[in-house]
């Protein structure tokens, strides 16, 4: 079988190198989902940390939190996402209107949620000023 | 030791510096108008635990928080 020796060591040498693209391939895949996962992560760790006791406490219930308004006094909830997550509620805790506005740069949805609540904590005329508004029936 | 917590992709990034440290509170102050100048809103929490606004830079607050600015979505 000499014949064959060459081709089975060409063969093998291409099984080789398939192998070591694939296994840095799949690390490279391993270690962006990773990252993605740790910005996550610290998102929503730098939110926990800003969030009043009250506040953490109803979005570890909930997945969402509540904000009174600086200049209206009106109640917002902060759902989870990164965009169209902010609804003005009534008394009863019902969406009377949806309010979007984000910050202009990616951020994970930890931090997104953070700089909404201080925005409407802070500035909440300035923060609608730039919202646009929404049905709340269409989130 | 105070901190200064900048919003970006990765979550955050965060830079401590000693306030009795007259390098180090000149370079968070540099860093302080930096992000201003490029529409951050800096953030910093009271002693009863709410968030204000600052404008000016604080060596003395425990942490700055700086978040990007806001747009309609």
């Amino acid at each position: 079988m000499p014949i064959f020796e060459p081709l089975l060591r060409a063969a093998e040498a291409h099984f080789r190198s398939f192998l070591a693209v694939s296994v840095r391939g799949a690390k490279a895949l391993r270690d962006s989902f990773g990252s993605e996962n740790d910005a996550e992560t610290r998102g929503l760790t730098l939110l926990r940390e800003w969030l009043s006791p009250e506040q953490l406490a109803q979005y570890q219930a909930n997945g969402y939190f509540d904000v009174t308004g600086c200049d209206s006094g009106k109640r917002y909830r902060i759902h989870y996402g990164t965009s169209m997550n902010v609804h003005e509620i009534d008394g009863a805790g019902w969406a009377r209107a949806g309010w979007c506005f984000v910050p202009n740069i990616y951020l994970v949805a930890g931090d997104v949620m953070l700089a909404q609540k201080i925005a409407l904590e802070t500035d909440e005329l300035g923060a609608l000023a730039v919202a646009k508004e929404f049905s709340p029936s269409r989130r | 030791m105070a901190t200064q917590i900048v919003m970006n992709h990765t979550g955050d990034a965060r830079y401590h510096f000693d306030a009795e440290d007259v390098r180090a509170v000149l370079k968070a102050e540099d860093r302080f108008k930096e992000l201003t100048l490029v529409g951050f809103t800096p953030a910093v929490r009271t002693s009863s635990g709410e968030v204000a606004l600052t404008r000016t830079f604080d060596p003395t607050a425990e942490e700055t928080l700086f978040f990007p600015r806001l747009v309609g979505g």
